[in-house]
């Protein structure tokens, strides 16, 4: 199955990160594709911007956000919609992805990707700035489950009936983190191969796999070390549900050099290879 | 029972929460929060885990918020942190981010007021120093970020006729900043940077510091006083003619002569400090 959008399978690929751009350029190294952080290169015109150019002429490239607050109870920040819609022309990017989550009201932005409640009310609220979103920016824009800590009590529904909804009145695309769906069932106590196999596949256009901290009484996650054999479970669960699908390995805490982090992505390869045993 | 508060409210009271400058029992129970929970339905509103109580969940959140904002400034201001001490820099960042909250999308400009914040923030030892620290790392992440501008090259150097130099104004590059110091905070920083612990004292003494980006590189150059005084002249568009002759006039401890002068704008010319030539007729 391919998604409805027809978007496409770039590949394994990894974060494009500072520590990276030496040895990016420099080797040009075999590397499917490229996620770009959208606000690391916003109000920057310097060395990031050369570097981000240089990458967009030579790999495909896809956006991903952390500040737009689509369920944020403040006005659309459509400044930042603009700064948005013109790097993605200027990387020719393939898609542009967010969180569903906010980050700050009240003018303010906290810089935390912070839990919605899954409530009637916040799932109204969010499709329509999704829609609006997606209209200003005359694409699907693409939301990733996140990573929680807290549950709210007012919530009706759970997190992938809200994001499968949500997917479909806002018509929105989605980016599947099978390590935040571990994490969540980890903090939350429910079941992740519930959550993946609710998941619509048709919507799903990007994965992503990374490490975490487990605390012992929970799970943080800080994308600071290899996937655990769960993460990818989850990963080969979903991809046999979704089939051919741009995959993404995030590492952003003790980022250790460019060949590691993508020998840690190609792990991948095993997991998009062989079925999977649904139902198990 | 669950407490059904409107999302708004909602994320009123959960950012209340999380931006707290004191600890999570007390952000939940400060007038502020309890204006949209009260403490007492804290269970109402966040559910416990297995593990963890609703304060110890929302804590999470909260004591991120602070660690997150702290290694942003650390990083834009690392030889001031090193110059504080972690627990000292920890202080002011937190005062900073209550007193200066971010309200961009994007990190890089979460620091811009840290100078300005440092003239009254409470208990800065080498109050002085630190401003100047603080402005010079401020300076380097502003000429980093500067749009970039193409630096005049040698070519359009030499297409100027020799008569119109009298008048002309010399635009420096978008990636450059002149500082005047009362401490010698980029010989600081440079230590810093090499690792050297024999740092320089945190004593008075006026130093002078261009910082300017070529290549995407950024740059320090240490500058005596009076080339100083004559880029500012310059940057400010005071014709280079004027410009050199207040430089010659001024006089100071060590006038600059020509010598220097041809020696200054070769450094400056070289460095990609200039970006263009006006030639138009001025005031």
């Amino acid at each position: 199955m391919s998604n409805r959008w027809k978007l496409p399978d770039l590949g394994i690929g990894i974060g494009l990160r500072t520590v990276h751009f030496g040895s990016i350029l420099g080797k040009n190294p075999p590397i499917d594709w490229f996620e770009v952080l959208s606000e690391n290169f916003m109000l920057t015109g310097g060395r990031p911007m050369y570097v981000l150019d240089q990458v967009a002429e030579r790999y495909p490239v896809a956006l991903h956000g952390v500040s737009l607050g689509i369920g944020n109870t403040d006005p659309v920040n459509f400044d930042h919609l603009v700064q948005l819609k013109a790097l993605a022309a200027r990387t020719r990017a393939h898609w542009v992805s967010d969180h569903l989550c906010w980050t700050g009201i009240l003018g303010r932005n906290t810089h935390d990707l912070l839990p919605m409640p899954y409530t009637e009310e916040a799932l109204r609220h969010t499709v329509a700035r999704v829609k609006q979103v997606s209209d200003f920016l005359e694409r699907p824009l693409v939301l990733e489950n996140p990573s929680s800590y807290v549950e709210f009590a007012a919530s009706t529904m759970p997190e992938w009936e809200f994001l499968a909804r949500l997917a479909a009145e806002a018509d929105c695309a989605l980016l599947l983190d099978v390590n935040n769906v571990y994490v969540s069932s980890f903090n939350h106590g429910f079941d992740p191969n519930a959550y993946v196999d609710a998941i619509p596949a048709d919507r799903v256009v990007q994965y992503h796999v990374a490490g975490h901290t487990h605390k012992g009484t929970h799970i943080i996650d800080t994308h600071s070390d290899h996937a655990i054999d769960a993460v990818w479970e989850l990963y080969r669960r979903a991809w046999s549900r979704t089939g051919p699908t741009a995959t993404l390995y995030e590492w952003d805490e003790n980022i250790p050099d460019l060949e590691t982090v993508h020998a840690e992505a190609l792990k991948a390869r095993a997991h998009r290879e062989e079925p999977a045993a649904v139902g198990a | 029972m669950a407490h059904a508060v409107p999302l708004q409210r909602l994320q009123r009271w959960m950012q209340t929460v999380v931006v707290h400058p004191k600890t999570v029992g007390e952000a939940v129970a400060s007038p502020e929060a309890e204006f949209d929970v009260p403490a007492s339905r804290l269970a109402d509103v966040v559910l416990p885990s297995k593990t963890l109580t609703p304060l110890e969940r929302i804590g999470i959140y909260h004591g991120m918020y602070l660690l997150r904002m702290r290694d942003v400034l650390a990083g834009d201001y690392e030889a001031l942190e090193h110059f504080m001490g972690e627990m000292a820099f920890t202080g002011l960042a937190r005062g900073y981010v209550l007193a200066y909250p971010s309200r961009s999308y994007s990190l890089n400009r979460l620091g811009d007021r840290l100078p300005e914040y440092l003239r009254n923030a409470p208990r800065v030892r080498h109050r002085g120093f630190c401003i100047d620290l603080a402005r010079l790392e401020l300076a380097i992440q502003q000429a980093f970020d500067a749009a970039e501008t193409p630096a005049l090259t040698a070519a359009a150097i030499a297409a100027v006729p020799a008569e119109a130099w009298e008048t002309a104004r010399l635009q420096t590059v978008d990636a450059f900043r002149l500082l005047a110091f009362r401490y010698p905070v980029n010989a600081y920083l440079q230590s810093f940077r090499d690792d050297d612990h024999d740092h320089p004292r945190p004593r008075r003494q006026d130093t002078w510091v261009a910082v300017y980006r070529r290549d995407y590189k950024v740059w320090r150059l240490d500058l005596p006083r009076p080339a100083h005084d004559l880029l500012a002249d310059l940057s400010k568009g005071v014709p280079l003619g004027r410009a050199v002759g207040a430089a010659l006039e001024r006089g100071g401890r060590r006038p600059p002569d020509t010598e220097d002068l041809f020696r200054w704008f070769r450094q400056w010319a070289s460095g990609g400090v200039f970006q263009s030539v006006d030639l138009s007729p001025g005031d």
